[in-house]
């Protein structure tokens, strides 16, 4: 039971408070409140970020910031009204439900490291770098996730915010695969970005989510797409290579052999989409 | 740990203990009954409140969040042509999501003043009904747009 319930307003005393107290943080509590009456996480002890004096959502040369607190809603917001890094909205408003989307943040989504997190997806996609407090360190995101829940980060610190790349000129899939619209947790999903010219590959970014203890993106495989020409037999390469890649579980969403037909057929889905004009379903 | 909030437009100040969730608190200690308890865990929107402005689960919330907010339920809704609209559209069987339900349409409606069925369908995504099958429920969101419109026509 919460016995004890801080607001801290700078990054000094938050820090002090994690160290000292090893109380949970939370921002919206979309995540916190639903494991702690579960019973999977135990604490006498929340910090509120919420009252954390911290900088807004904005844009930094070529990069999106998104801060501690930025809900999913205003991030959606933020994106409609200066026209950056639009694709993102077809990820944010599969998260949850508005009630969640209100009280959620993209920040909390990366700092609990779920393979099946769709920030996390989007943050691998845009080639996220973290920004931690009060240590003022900055590293990838791929490098900021150890594995399933586990993040490099000592005790005294934070995750203050992200920075994604703005990205423009580039066609985009995204799919989420779950037994309904809302409130899903996804069975597997895929996100693809891809920039094109004289229908040659100039720049692809490929991610799955929940086929793999982390999230899935080969920088190797992508590379090695540079320069070929967008066809068909492209993406059955593409769809191969990934199935080899992933490694899902089964559990109570799907089997393992049904999240490995999912990599393939998302791939061939996402060509069907962006490149052909007949679209199959 | 004292609190002040608005609720329904009235000044609360009170003193909660900090493990209390904001759905007890308003429900049990304040007497709003029209939020419920459904899941308890964000699934089903029944314990929907909306605060400054935005809809939210009052059962993934702490009581001594709502300090320095407003809070906004059915029982204080002034205007009732979105509950209207409902029982026009007999969007309502049982009605325990009911109230869950015109505060997300409220909340959209405050945004959206002509909104899709699309639209509708994403606002209302987070509320479940286990009665009416959903139909109905944006039939009756349709008709409050309706009925504003022509309200709004009059003057």
């Amino acid at each position: 039971m919460i016995k004890n319930y801080f607001r801290p307003k700078t990054i000094d005393e938050l820090s002090e408070l994690k160290l000292k107290t090893k109380g949970y943080l939370f921002s919206g509590g979309t995540d916190l409140f639903v494991k702690l009456r579960a019973g999977t996480i135990d604490t006498d002890t929340v910090i509120d970020t919420k009252y954390l004096n911290s900088r807004k959502i904005e844009i930094t040369g070529n990069k999106l910031f998104i801060p501690i607190n930025a809900t999913y809603s205003e991030l959606r917001m933020f994106i409609k009204q200066n026209n950056v890094n639009n694709m993102l909205e077809n990820i944010v408003k599969t998260i949850g439900s508005p009630m969640i989307r209100n009280r959620g943040t993209p920040v909390g989504n990366i700092s609990n490291a779920s393979p099946a997190g769709d920030f996390v997806l989007a943050s691998y996609l845009f080639n996220a770098q973290v920004i931690i407090e009060p240590t003022s360190r900055k590293l990838p995101v791929k490098n900021f996730i150890k594995g399933p829940g586990k993040i490099d980060l000592r005790e005294n610190e934070f995750v203050y915010g992200i920075e994604l790349e703005i990205l423009n000129d580039y066609k985009f899939y995204f799919e989420k695969v779950g037994r309904r619209n809302a409130m899903i947790i996804s069975i597997a999903s895929l996100g693809l970005l891809l920039k094109e010219k004289d229908n040659k590959i100039k720049d692809i970014r490929i991610a799955f989510g929940s086929v793999a203890p982390y999230i899935l993106r080969d920088e190797n495989l992508e590379k090695s797409l540079i320069g070929e020409t967008i066809n068909e037999e492209l993406f059955k390469h593409i769809a191969i290579e990934y199935q080899k890649l992933s490694s899902p579980i089964t559990d109570v969403r799907a089997t393992k052999e049904y999240r490995k037909s999912l990599v393939h057929n998302l791939v061939i889905k996402a060509y069907n989409n962006l490149f052909e004009k007949v679209v199959k379903e | 740990m004292i609190i002040k909030f608005k609720l329904n437009g009235k000044e609360i100040v009170k003193d909660v203990p900090v493990h209390k969730r904001a759905l007890d608190f308003l429900r049990d200690d304040l007497g709003v009954l029209s939020i419920k308890e459904g899941c308890g865990e964000g699934e089903c929107g029944a314990c929907t409140i909306l605060v400054d402005g935005k809809n939210i689960h009052s059962c993934l919330m702490l009581a001594v969040e709502l300090d320095g907010k407003e809070v906004l339920t059915v029982e204080g809704l002034k205007d009732k042509t979105i509950q209207n609209a409902f029982v026009e559209a007999g969007a309502i069987q049982c009605g325990f999501c009911t109230p869950g339900f015109i505060i997300s349409t409220k909340a959209l409606l405050n945004e959206n003043k002509n909104p899709s069925s699309e639209e509708i369908k994403e606002a209302l995504e987070g509320n479940l009904c286990r009665c009416t099958g959903y139909l109905k429920i944006e039939e009756a969101v349709k008709l409050a747009v309706k009925m504003y419109n022509k309200g709004s026509d009059k003057k």
